[in-house]
Protein backbone atom coordinates (compact mmCIF):
# COMPACT_ATOMS: atom_id res chain seq x y z
CA UNK A 1 0.00 0.00 0.00
CA UNK A 2 1.21 3.13 -0.74
CA UNK A 3 -0.02 6.78 -0.22
CA UNK A 4 -2.09 7.00 -3.87
CA UNK A 5 -4.41 3.90 -1.94
CA UNK A 6 -7.05 4.98 -0.48
CA UNK A 7 -8.49 5.18 2.98
CA UNK A 8 -10.65 2.88 4.27
CA UNK A 9 -12.90 5.19 4.98
CA UNK A 10 -13.39 6.40 1.33
CA UNK A 11 -13.14 3.02 -0.03
CA UNK A 12 -16.10 1.60 1.74
CA UNK A 13 -19.31 0.64 -0.77
CA UNK A 14 -16.44 0.15 -3.71
CA UNK A 15 -16.87 -1.33 -7.00
CA UNK A 16 -14.62 -3.89 -7.95
CA UNK A 17 -11.01 -3.37 -9.43
CA UNK A 18 -11.62 -3.28 -13.19
CA UNK A 19 -8.14 -2.04 -14.01
CA UNK A 20 -5.45 -2.39 -11.73
CA UNK A 21 -2.28 -0.25 -12.41
CA UNK A 22 0.74 -1.12 -10.32
CA UNK A 23 4.29 0.99 -10.86
CA UNK A 24 3.68 1.51 -14.48
CA UNK A 25 6.39 3.05 -16.46
CA UNK A 26 6.26 4.75 -19.73
CA UNK A 27 9.22 5.59 -22.24
CA UNK A 28 9.07 7.83 -24.98
CA UNK A 29 12.24 6.40 -26.60
CA UNK A 30 14.55 7.53 -23.94
CA UNK A 31 12.27 10.17 -21.99
CA UNK A 32 10.31 8.46 -19.26
CA UNK A 33 6.53 10.18 -19.87
CA UNK A 34 5.35 8.36 -16.58
CA UNK A 35 6.68 7.45 -14.11
CA UNK A 36 6.08 4.39 -11.04
CA UNK A 37 2.02 4.83 -11.58
CA UNK A 38 -0.33 2.81 -8.89
CA UNK A 39 -3.93 2.73 -8.98
CA UNK A 40 -7.16 1.25 -9.87
CA UNK A 41 -10.33 2.06 -12.12
CA UNK A 42 -13.42 0.73 -10.54
CA UNK A 43 -16.23 -0.76 -11.89
CA UNK A 44 -19.16 1.41 -13.43
CA UNK A 45 -17.33 4.47 -11.77
CA UNK A 46 -16.12 7.59 -13.43
CA UNK A 47 -12.72 8.06 -12.77
CA UNK A 48 -11.24 12.09 -14.29
CA UNK A 49 -7.47 12.55 -14.88
CA UNK A 50 -6.43 16.24 -14.20
CA UNK A 51 -3.19 17.92 -14.79
CA UNK A 52 -1.52 20.04 -16.71
CA UNK A 53 -0.45 19.92 -20.62
CA UNK A 54 2.16 17.14 -20.98
CA UNK A 55 1.84 15.89 -16.93
CA UNK A 56 1.41 12.18 -18.73
CA UNK A 57 -2.65 11.54 -18.37
CA UNK A 58 -3.05 10.71 -22.16
CA UNK A 59 -0.23 8.81 -22.31
CA UNK A 60 -1.68 6.82 -19.17
CA UNK A 61 -4.66 6.35 -21.35
CA UNK A 62 -3.52 5.02 -24.42
CA UNK A 63 -1.60 2.50 -22.29
CA UNK A 64 -5.06 1.42 -20.99
CA UNK A 65 -5.80 -0.03 -24.60
CA UNK A 66 -2.13 -0.65 -25.80
CA UNK A 67 -3.37 2.33 -28.44
CA UNK A 68 0.92 3.52 -28.31
CA UNK A 69 1.95 0.50 -29.52
CA UNK A 70 0.84 1.64 -33.46
CA UNK A 71 4.04 4.17 -32.81
CA UNK A 72 7.34 2.96 -32.81
CA UNK A 73 9.86 3.70 -29.78
CA UNK A 74 7.06 3.40 -27.27
CA UNK A 75 7.08 1.26 -24.75
CA UNK A 76 5.31 0.61 -21.19
CA UNK A 77 6.85 -1.11 -18.14
CA UNK A 78 4.67 -2.23 -15.15
CA UNK A 79 1.66 -4.28 -14.35
CA UNK A 80 -1.38 -3.53 -16.05
CA UNK A 81 -4.28 -5.85 -14.98
CA UNK A 82 -7.79 -6.15 -16.50
CA UNK A 83 -10.17 -8.35 -14.75
CA UNK A 84 -7.06 -9.63 -13.02
CA UNK A 85 -5.31 -10.52 -16.58
CA UNK A 86 -2.25 -8.60 -17.62
CA UNK A 87 -2.81 -6.74 -20.94
CA UNK A 88 0.99 -5.94 -21.34
CA UNK A 89 1.82 -9.49 -22.06
CA UNK A 90 2.92 -9.92 -25.42
CA UNK A 91 0.38 -12.87 -26.25
CA UNK A 92 -2.60 -10.54 -25.57
CA UNK A 93 -4.57 -10.09 -28.73
CA UNK A 94 -4.80 -6.45 -29.09
CA UNK A 95 -7.33 -6.08 -31.33
CA UNK A 96 -9.70 -8.34 -28.34
CA UNK A 97 -8.30 -5.64 -25.92
CA UNK A 98 -9.45 -2.86 -27.70
CA UNK A 99 -13.06 -4.13 -28.46
CA UNK A 100 -12.85 -4.26 -24.61
CA UNK A 101 -11.29 -1.03 -24.15
CA UNK A 102 -12.68 1.50 -26.48
CA UNK A 103 -11.74 5.45 -26.89
CA UNK A 104 -13.40 8.68 -27.76
CA UNK A 105 -10.72 11.67 -28.95
CA UNK A 106 -10.75 14.94 -28.68
CA UNK A 107 -11.85 15.91 -31.93
CA UNK A 108 -14.27 13.74 -33.25
CA UNK A 109 -13.14 10.84 -35.62
CA UNK A 110 -16.19 9.68 -37.56
CA UNK A 111 -15.39 7.44 -40.79
CA UNK A 112 -16.38 9.23 -43.93
CA UNK A 113 -18.90 6.83 -44.68
CA UNK A 114 -22.76 6.69 -43.79
CA UNK A 115 -24.09 7.09 -40.00
CA UNK A 116 -25.20 3.80 -40.12
CA UNK A 117 -21.90 2.58 -41.42
CA UNK A 118 -19.58 4.62 -38.91
CA UNK A 119 -21.35 2.13 -36.92
CA UNK A 120 -21.73 -1.15 -38.51
CA UNK A 121 -17.82 -0.87 -39.22
CA UNK A 122 -17.02 -1.79 -36.42
CA UNK A 123 -19.61 -4.64 -35.64
CA UNK A 124 -18.38 -6.25 -38.79
CA UNK A 125 -15.07 -6.24 -37.22
CA UNK A 126 -15.80 -8.89 -34.65
CA UNK A 127 -18.84 -10.46 -35.36
CA UNK A 128 -21.14 -11.50 -38.38
CA UNK A 129 -24.72 -10.50 -37.45
CA UNK A 130 -27.65 -10.71 -40.44
CA UNK A 131 -29.08 -7.41 -41.24
CA UNK A 132 -32.25 -7.16 -38.68
CA UNK A 133 -29.85 -7.84 -36.17
CA UNK A 134 -27.28 -5.33 -37.16
CA UNK A 135 -29.36 -2.78 -37.65
CA UNK A 136 -30.98 -3.48 -34.16
CA UNK A 137 -27.96 -3.36 -32.88
CA UNK A 138 -27.06 0.08 -34.51
CA UNK A 139 -30.00 1.53 -33.16
CA UNK A 140 -29.45 1.05 -29.92
CA UNK A 141 -26.08 2.18 -29.74
CA UNK A 142 -27.29 5.29 -31.42
CA UNK A 143 -30.06 5.44 -28.51
CA UNK A 144 -27.26 4.89 -25.88
CA UNK A 145 -25.30 7.51 -27.31
CA UNK A 146 -28.55 10.01 -27.18
CA UNK A 147 -28.23 10.65 -30.96
CA UNK A 148 -31.13 8.03 -32.27
CA UNK A 149 -33.73 10.88 -32.13
CA UNK A 150 -31.52 13.36 -34.45
CA UNK A 151 -30.35 11.00 -36.90
CA UNK A 152 -33.10 8.11 -37.33
CA UNK A 153 -34.41 9.71 -40.74
CA UNK A 154 -30.87 10.46 -41.80
CA UNK A 155 -28.82 7.38 -41.46
CA UNK A 156 -27.70 7.11 -44.96
CA UNK A 157 -26.36 10.79 -44.67
CA UNK A 158 -22.52 11.00 -44.26
CA UNK A 159 -21.41 10.84 -40.55
CA UNK A 160 -18.87 14.16 -41.80
CA UNK A 161 -22.66 16.35 -42.46
CA UNK A 162 -23.11 15.68 -38.70
CA UNK A 163 -22.12 19.26 -36.04
CA UNK A 164 -19.52 18.45 -34.04
CA UNK A 165 -21.32 17.67 -31.12
CA UNK A 166 -23.53 14.93 -32.78
CA UNK A 167 -20.36 13.76 -34.71
CA UNK A 168 -18.70 13.45 -31.06
CA UNK A 169 -21.92 11.52 -30.06
CA UNK A 170 -21.92 9.14 -32.96
CA UNK A 171 -18.09 8.35 -32.21
CA UNK A 172 -19.17 7.02 -28.75
CA UNK A 173 -22.29 5.43 -30.60
CA UNK A 174 -19.58 3.47 -32.75
CA UNK A 175 -17.70 2.89 -29.30
CA UNK A 176 -20.43 1.47 -27.52
CA UNK A 177 -21.78 -0.44 -30.84
CA UNK A 178 -19.02 -3.22 -30.09
CA UNK A 179 -20.30 -3.72 -26.44
CA UNK A 180 -16.51 -2.49 -24.62
CA UNK A 181 -16.71 -3.39 -20.88
CA UNK A 182 -14.08 0.50 -20.37
CA UNK A 183 -14.44 3.41 -22.45
CA UNK A 184 -11.86 5.75 -22.42
CA UNK A 185 -12.39 9.42 -22.86
CA UNK A 186 -9.66 11.64 -24.07
CA UNK A 187 -10.76 15.09 -23.62
CA UNK A 188 -13.87 14.12 -25.47
CA UNK A 189 -15.81 17.70 -24.85
CA UNK A 190 -12.72 20.40 -25.68
CA UNK A 191 -14.26 20.76 -28.94
CA UNK A 192 -17.63 21.36 -28.49
CA UNK A 193 -19.97 24.20 -27.05
CA UNK A 194 -21.05 23.84 -23.89
CA UNK A 195 -24.81 22.39 -25.10
CA UNK A 196 -23.01 19.58 -26.68
CA UNK A 197 -20.51 19.46 -23.80
CA UNK A 198 -23.58 19.00 -21.54
CA UNK A 199 -24.82 16.01 -23.94
CA UNK A 200 -21.79 14.36 -23.41
CA UNK A 201 -21.52 14.84 -19.36
CA UNK A 202 -25.24 13.63 -19.18
CA UNK A 203 -24.61 10.83 -21.83
CA UNK A 204 -21.19 9.82 -19.56
CA UNK A 205 -23.13 9.74 -15.96
CA UNK A 206 -25.70 7.35 -18.51
CA UNK A 207 -23.16 5.11 -19.61
CA UNK A 208 -21.38 4.46 -16.33
CA UNK A 209 -24.21 1.99 -14.83
CA UNK A 210 -23.08 -0.58 -18.14
CA UNK A 211 -19.24 0.53 -18.11
CA UNK A 212 -16.36 1.40 -16.47
CA UNK A 213 -15.21 4.94 -17.52
CA UNK A 214 -11.83 6.84 -17.31
CA UNK A 215 -12.14 10.46 -18.63
CA UNK A 216 -9.27 12.58 -19.20
CA UNK A 217 -9.99 16.60 -19.56
CA UNK A 218 -8.62 19.92 -18.83
CA UNK A 219 -12.18 21.38 -17.68
CA UNK A 220 -11.54 20.95 -14.11
CA UNK A 221 -15.37 21.52 -13.31
CA UNK A 222 -15.94 18.69 -15.95
CA UNK A 223 -13.74 16.79 -13.66
CA UNK A 224 -16.05 17.63 -11.09
CA UNK A 225 -19.37 17.28 -12.82
CA UNK A 226 -18.91 13.89 -13.85
CA UNK A 227 -16.23 11.46 -11.68
CA UNK A 228 -16.68 9.87 -8.84
CA UNK A 229 -12.67 9.60 -8.52
CA UNK A 230 -10.25 12.12 -9.42
CA UNK A 231 -6.57 11.11 -10.30
CA UNK A 232 -3.75 14.40 -10.43
CA UNK A 233 -1.16 14.11 -12.10
CA UNK A 234 1.78 16.42 -12.67
CA UNK A 235 5.32 15.75 -14.55
CA UNK A 236 3.96 11.99 -15.23
CA UNK A 237 3.80 11.28 -11.27
CA UNK A 238 0.44 10.60 -10.02
CA UNK A 239 0.32 13.16 -6.98
CA UNK A 240 -3.13 12.62 -5.69
CA UNK A 241 -6.14 10.27 -6.37
CA UNK A 242 -9.02 10.26 -4.14
CA UNK A 243 -13.00 10.53 -3.96
CA UNK A 244 -13.66 13.05 -6.43
CA UNK A 245 -15.38 15.52 -3.29
CA UNK A 246 -12.70 15.21 -1.63
CA UNK A 247 -10.16 16.27 -4.17
CA UNK A 248 -11.95 19.79 -5.06
CA UNK A 249 -13.09 20.72 -1.77
CA UNK A 250 -10.03 19.40 0.62
CA UNK A 251 -7.25 17.67 -1.97
CA UNK A 252 -4.17 16.77 0.47
CA UNK A 253 -1.67 17.63 -1.55
CA UNK A 254 -0.46 21.20 -1.96
CA UNK A 255 0.23 20.57 -5.86
CA UNK A 256 -3.35 19.58 -6.30
CA UNK A 257 -4.30 22.70 -4.55
CA UNK A 258 -2.39 25.15 -6.61
CA UNK A 259 -3.54 23.59 -9.71
CA UNK A 260 -7.08 23.19 -9.11
CA UNK A 261 -7.45 26.89 -7.78
CA UNK A 262 -4.75 28.35 -10.58
CA UNK A 263 -2.42 28.94 -8.71
CA UNK A 264 0.25 26.83 -10.83
CA UNK A 265 3.52 29.29 -11.09
CA UNK B 1 -0.12 30.09 -0.13
CA UNK B 2 1.06 31.47 -3.76
CA UNK B 3 -0.60 33.69 -5.61
CA UNK B 4 -3.33 32.81 -8.47
CA UNK B 5 -1.78 33.36 -12.13
CA UNK B 6 -4.49 35.62 -12.54
CA UNK B 7 -4.33 38.61 -9.77
CA UNK B 8 -7.32 40.14 -10.20
CA UNK B 9 -8.91 36.66 -8.26
CA UNK B 10 -6.61 37.29 -5.69
CA UNK B 11 -7.86 40.61 -4.92
CA UNK B 12 -11.24 39.44 -5.65
CA UNK B 13 -10.60 37.39 -2.40
CA UNK B 14 -8.57 39.73 -0.61
CA UNK B 15 -11.14 42.55 -0.61
CA UNK B 16 -14.08 39.73 0.70
CA UNK B 17 -11.70 39.41 4.00
CA UNK B 18 -11.07 42.80 4.63
CA UNK B 19 -14.90 43.48 4.25
CA UNK B 20 -14.88 40.54 7.04
CA UNK B 21 -13.06 42.13 9.37
CA UNK B 22 -14.52 45.70 9.00
CA UNK B 23 -17.60 43.82 10.36
CA UNK B 24 -15.98 42.32 12.67
CA UNK B 25 -14.43 45.95 14.00
CA UNK B 26 -18.07 47.24 13.47
CA UNK B 27 -19.94 44.24 15.61
CA UNK B 28 -17.49 44.47 18.33
CA UNK B 29 -17.73 48.37 18.49
CA UNK B 30 -21.42 47.90 18.65
CA UNK B 31 -20.97 45.43 21.64
CA UNK B 32 -19.28 47.69 23.64
CA UNK B 33 -20.86 50.65 23.12
CA UNK B 34 -24.29 49.07 24.03
CA UNK B 35 -22.77 47.67 27.07
CA UNK B 36 -21.12 51.23 27.90
CA UNK B 37 -24.68 52.74 27.00
CA UNK B 38 -26.37 50.19 29.29
CA UNK B 39 -24.66 50.79 32.56
CA UNK B 40 -24.17 54.41 32.30
CA UNK B 41 -27.44 55.13 31.01
CA UNK B 42 -26.68 57.11 28.32
CA UNK B 43 -29.20 57.35 25.92
CA UNK B 44 -27.19 59.25 23.34
CA UNK B 45 -24.47 56.44 22.93
CA UNK B 46 -27.36 53.82 22.78
CA UNK B 47 -28.68 56.16 19.75
CA UNK B 48 -25.06 56.01 17.80
CA UNK B 49 -25.07 51.84 18.27
CA UNK B 50 -27.85 51.52 16.46
CA UNK B 51 -27.23 53.91 13.59
CA UNK B 52 -24.09 51.76 13.20
CA UNK B 53 -26.36 48.86 12.47
CA UNK B 54 -27.50 49.68 8.62
CA UNK B 55 -23.45 50.02 8.06
CA UNK B 56 -23.00 46.12 8.94
CA UNK B 57 -25.95 45.68 7.03
CA UNK B 58 -25.04 47.03 3.89
CA UNK B 59 -21.81 45.38 4.68
CA UNK B 60 -23.05 41.87 4.72
CA UNK B 61 -24.81 42.62 1.61
CA UNK B 62 -21.78 43.72 -0.73
CA UNK B 63 -19.56 40.38 0.64
CA UNK B 64 -22.62 37.89 -0.33
CA UNK B 65 -22.50 40.28 -3.67
CA UNK B 66 -19.07 39.77 -4.49
CA UNK B 67 -18.98 36.12 -3.16
CA UNK B 68 -21.71 35.13 -5.31
CA UNK B 69 -20.37 37.02 -8.05
CA UNK B 70 -16.77 35.69 -7.98
CA UNK B 71 -18.61 31.84 -7.56
CA UNK B 72 -20.46 32.65 -10.92
CA UNK B 73 -16.97 34.32 -12.64
CA UNK B 74 -14.68 32.08 -11.73
CA UNK B 75 -15.78 28.92 -10.64
CA UNK B 76 -13.38 28.32 -7.07
CA UNK B 77 -12.21 25.27 -6.12
CA UNK B 78 -10.69 23.82 -3.17
CA UNK B 79 -9.60 26.51 -0.44
CA UNK B 80 -10.72 29.24 -2.57
CA UNK B 81 -14.19 27.58 -2.32
CA UNK B 82 -14.28 27.07 1.16
CA UNK B 83 -12.79 30.99 1.83
CA UNK B 84 -15.73 32.43 -0.52
CA UNK B 85 -18.35 30.34 1.69
CA UNK B 86 -16.80 30.89 4.91
CA UNK B 87 -16.83 34.37 3.75
CA UNK B 88 -20.69 34.34 3.49
CA UNK B 89 -21.64 31.98 6.77
CA UNK B 90 -19.34 34.61 8.92
CA UNK B 91 -20.76 37.65 7.90
CA UNK B 92 -24.34 36.13 7.80
CA UNK B 93 -22.72 35.75 11.84
CA UNK B 94 -21.43 39.16 12.50
CA UNK B 95 -24.49 40.97 11.29
CA UNK B 96 -26.77 38.79 14.14
CA UNK B 97 -24.37 40.05 16.27
CA UNK B 98 -24.85 43.32 15.00
CA UNK B 99 -28.69 43.01 15.72
CA UNK B 100 -28.29 41.64 19.26
CA UNK B 101 -25.89 44.58 19.81
CA UNK B 102 -28.49 46.72 18.60
CA UNK B 103 -30.97 45.09 20.79
CA UNK B 104 -29.01 45.67 23.80
CA UNK B 105 -28.94 49.57 22.95
CA UNK B 106 -32.38 49.86 22.40
CA UNK B 107 -33.15 48.19 25.60
CA UNK B 108 -31.08 50.78 27.52
CA UNK B 109 -32.83 53.26 26.17
CA UNK B 110 -35.86 51.83 28.24
CA UNK B 111 -34.38 51.19 31.37
CA UNK B 112 -34.81 54.45 33.77
CA UNK B 113 -32.27 55.52 35.74
CA UNK B 114 -32.28 53.67 38.96
CA UNK B 115 -30.08 53.35 41.56
CA UNK B 116 -30.54 49.39 42.10
CA UNK B 117 -29.59 48.99 38.36
CA UNK B 118 -25.72 49.27 38.16
CA UNK B 119 -25.44 45.84 40.75
CA UNK B 120 -27.85 44.38 38.74
CA UNK B 121 -25.67 44.69 35.58
CA UNK B 122 -22.27 43.73 37.23
CA UNK B 123 -23.02 39.76 35.69
CA UNK B 124 -23.80 41.22 32.77
CA UNK B 125 -20.69 42.80 32.10
CA UNK B 126 -18.93 40.31 32.52
CA UNK B 127 -20.49 38.27 30.13
CA UNK B 128 -20.04 40.74 27.33
CA UNK B 129 -16.59 40.78 28.19
CA UNK B 130 -16.10 37.40 27.50
CA UNK B 131 -18.09 37.48 24.63
CA UNK B 132 -16.42 41.15 23.09
CA UNK B 133 -13.02 38.91 23.91
CA UNK B 134 -14.68 35.99 21.92
CA UNK B 135 -15.37 38.36 18.92
CA UNK B 136 -11.91 39.70 19.09
CA UNK B 137 -10.01 36.40 19.32
CA UNK B 138 -12.23 34.90 16.66
CA UNK B 139 -11.69 37.30 13.97
CA UNK B 140 -8.03 37.25 14.87
CA UNK B 141 -8.24 34.10 14.52
CA UNK B 142 -9.99 34.52 11.04
CA UNK B 143 -7.20 36.74 10.03
CA UNK B 144 -4.70 34.60 10.42
CA UNK B 145 -5.97 31.32 10.46
CA UNK B 146 -4.75 30.17 13.77
CA UNK B 147 -6.50 26.54 14.25
CA UNK B 148 -5.33 26.93 18.07
CA UNK B 149 -7.05 29.82 18.24
CA UNK B 150 -10.04 28.73 16.80
CA UNK B 151 -10.08 25.48 19.79
CA UNK B 152 -9.52 27.68 22.36
CA UNK B 153 -12.78 29.81 20.81
CA UNK B 154 -14.78 27.35 20.62
CA UNK B 155 -14.16 25.74 24.05
CA UNK B 156 -14.34 28.99 25.91
CA UNK B 157 -18.32 29.71 24.78
CA UNK B 158 -19.60 27.11 27.64
CA UNK B 159 -18.11 29.74 29.99
CA UNK B 160 -20.43 32.41 28.69
CA UNK B 161 -23.20 29.61 29.03
CA UNK B 162 -22.11 29.84 32.67
CA UNK B 163 -22.19 33.08 33.17
CA UNK B 164 -25.19 33.60 31.86
CA UNK B 165 -27.21 30.79 34.33
CA UNK B 166 -25.82 32.91 37.17
CA UNK B 167 -27.33 35.97 35.81
CA UNK B 168 -30.11 34.63 35.61
CA UNK B 169 -30.41 33.29 39.44
CA UNK B 170 -29.42 37.23 40.31
CA UNK B 171 -31.86 39.13 38.49
CA UNK B 172 -34.75 36.16 39.49
CA UNK B 173 -33.63 36.81 42.70
CA UNK B 174 -33.62 40.54 42.48
CA UNK B 175 -37.16 40.22 40.73
CA UNK B 176 -37.96 38.48 44.17
CA UNK B 177 -37.01 40.76 46.81
CA UNK B 178 -38.84 44.01 45.34
CA UNK B 179 -41.42 43.40 42.52
CA UNK B 180 -40.25 47.32 41.00
CA UNK B 181 -37.22 45.75 40.13
CA UNK B 182 -39.25 43.51 37.68
CA UNK B 183 -39.43 45.60 34.71
CA UNK B 184 -35.63 46.89 34.47
CA UNK B 185 -34.36 42.99 35.09
CA UNK B 186 -36.58 41.60 32.57
CA UNK B 187 -34.93 43.85 30.25
CA UNK B 188 -31.87 42.51 31.49
CA UNK B 189 -32.78 39.22 31.13
CA UNK B 190 -33.06 39.93 27.22
CA UNK B 191 -29.98 41.00 27.40
CA UNK B 192 -28.02 38.39 28.54
CA UNK B 193 -29.73 36.45 25.97
CA UNK B 194 -28.27 38.38 23.58
CA UNK B 195 -24.90 38.28 25.01
CA UNK B 196 -25.18 34.50 25.02
CA UNK B 197 -26.27 34.44 21.28
CA UNK B 198 -23.62 36.64 20.42
CA UNK B 199 -20.98 34.12 21.94
CA UNK B 200 -22.92 31.25 19.82
CA UNK B 201 -22.27 33.17 17.03
CA UNK B 202 -18.66 33.89 17.85
CA UNK B 203 -18.48 30.06 18.05
CA UNK B 204 -20.26 29.77 14.87
CA UNK B 205 -17.40 31.51 13.15
CA UNK B 206 -14.29 29.65 14.98
CA UNK B 207 -16.35 26.36 13.32
CA UNK B 208 -16.41 28.24 9.91
CA UNK B 209 -12.55 29.02 10.03
CA UNK B 210 -11.71 25.63 11.04
CA UNK B 211 -13.77 24.59 8.13
CA UNK B 212 -11.97 27.38 6.22
CA UNK B 213 -8.58 26.35 7.09
CA UNK B 214 -8.80 22.31 6.90
CA UNK B 215 -11.62 21.50 4.87
CA UNK B 216 -13.36 19.20 8.12
CA UNK B 217 -16.07 20.36 10.33
CA UNK B 218 -15.44 19.95 13.84
CA UNK B 219 -17.45 18.01 16.06
CA UNK B 220 -21.32 18.62 16.17
CA UNK B 221 -21.23 18.76 20.17
CA UNK B 222 -19.98 21.71 21.64
CA UNK B 223 -18.59 22.03 24.81
CA UNK B 224 -21.56 22.84 27.51
CA UNK B 225 -21.51 24.84 30.26
CA UNK B 226 -23.43 24.84 33.57
CA UNK B 227 -26.59 24.97 31.54
CA UNK B 228 -27.58 23.56 27.98
CA UNK B 229 -27.22 25.79 24.98
CA UNK B 230 -30.98 26.55 25.32
CA UNK B 231 -30.51 28.45 28.59
CA UNK B 232 -31.12 25.19 31.25
CA UNK B 233 -31.60 27.80 33.37
CA UNK B 234 -35.31 28.18 32.78
CA UNK B 235 -35.43 24.32 33.49
CA UNK B 236 -34.08 24.76 36.80
CA UNK B 237 -35.84 27.56 37.80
Amino acid sequence: MNDMSLTAETRAGARPVKFAVNNLNFYYGGARALKNITFDLETNRVTAFIGPSGCGKSTLLRVLNRIYELYPAQRAEGEVLLDGKSILDPSVDVNLLRARVGMVFQKPTPFPMTIHDNIAFGIRLYEKLPKSELDGRIESALRSAALWSEVKDKLNASGLSLSGGQQQRLCIARTVAIKPEVILFDEPCSALDPLSTAKIEELIDELKASYTIAVVTHNMQQAARVSQYTAFMYLGELVEFDVTEKMFMAPKKKQTQDYITGRFG
Amino acid sequence: MNEHIVKSYDEDLQLVGRKIAEMGGIAEQMLNDAMDALSTFDADLAMRTVALDARLDLLQREIEGKCVVTIARRQPMAVDLRHLMAAIHIAADLERVGDMAKNIAKRSMKIVEDPRAPRAIVGLKRMSELASAQLKDVLDAYSRLDLERVAFVWKRDAEIDALEDIVFRDLLTFMMEDPRNISFCTHLLFCSKNIERIGDHATNIAETIHYLATGESMPLDRPKGAGSADGPAIADA
